[in-house]
């Protein structure tokens, strides 16, 4: 044994394992790293469970002042925040006179999407993704989910939302 | 005591090459579906449809604890000592 090790080159030496057996090695390790990756993908689902069920989003109480309405021309668009809260808004006023509300955070990726005049949709420019403005629903493009919407009560010439 | 690990470590490199890209196969396997599991999972929460989220983490879970017993099969490949 003590000639043969004499006789092997250094690295050998300082690397004293065969070939078969570094590549079991390696897989072995692979599957283990494979298990380790499932066990965080475990993890993760279990925290969005969790999150879901005991740390809810806070819901939008009452009513809450945006604007006038003489203040957004018609296809016009204004962006406001609810006070409290650091989510973007957008308000729309539809070329048909209608008043709609979004979170102004696409559902992909959360770029800040922006309503295209005249189109009738709304826009995430990061990915072109489309969101129809009179609900919400996605068009086209990645975004998974259609945007959030916040109701629009008209008062006279103030406007307000709620959730 | 004599199981079936020694039979595995003593069989033609050639089996326990199958065997382990078999079990890498399964845990790929897994880990796929449970990608698809969180994403469903995620999306459905956040657009308030949180029902989905405990079943889908319950069955994640369950594939998390398969893999994890699969690797118990795992060749132990040339072992020089005995000792284990
Ligand atoms: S972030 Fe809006 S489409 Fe990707």
């Amino acid at each position: 044994m003590s000639d043969q090790t004499a006789k092997d080159p250094n690295w050998k030496q300082d690397f004293p394992i065969e070939r078969t057996a570094s590549t079991q090695v390696s897989r072995r390790d692979f599957a283990r790293f494979l298990c380790l990756v499932s066990g965080g993908l475990a993890v993760g689902s279990a925290y969005v469970a969790a999150k879901a069920h005991f740390f809810p989003p806070e819901e939008i109480k009452g009513e809450h002042f945006v604007c006038k309405a003489d203040s957004v021309p018609v296809g016009g668009t204004r962006s406001f925040v609810l006070e409290g809260s650091s989510i973007p808004y957008i308000l729309i006023r539809l070329e048909n006179g209608d008043w709609r509300a979004y979170e102004q955070k696409c559902t992909h990726l959360s770029c800040a999407v922006y309503y295209k005049p005249g189109s009738g949709q709304i826009v995430c420019p990061c990915h072109e993704g489309f969101f129809d403005a009179t609900t919400g629903e996605v068009l086209a493009g990645p975004p998974p989910r259609p945007l959030p919407a916040l109701q629009v009560v008209l008062k006279g010439e103030d406007v307000y939302v709620t959730a | 005591m004599s199981n079936f690990k020694d039979a595995q470590n003593k069989a033609h490199p050639n089996k326990r090459n199958t065997l382990m890209s078999a079990l890498i196969v399964i845990l790929i396997l897994n880990i796929s579906i449970q990608i698809w599991l969180l994403y469903t999972g995620l999306n459905n929460a956040l657009g308030k449809h949180k029902d989905i989220a405990l079943p889908a983490f319950i069955a994640s879970l369950v594939l998390f604890l398969i893999g994890f017993f699969w690797l118990y099969y795992l060749p132990m490949g040339d072992r020089k000592d005995k000792s284990r």
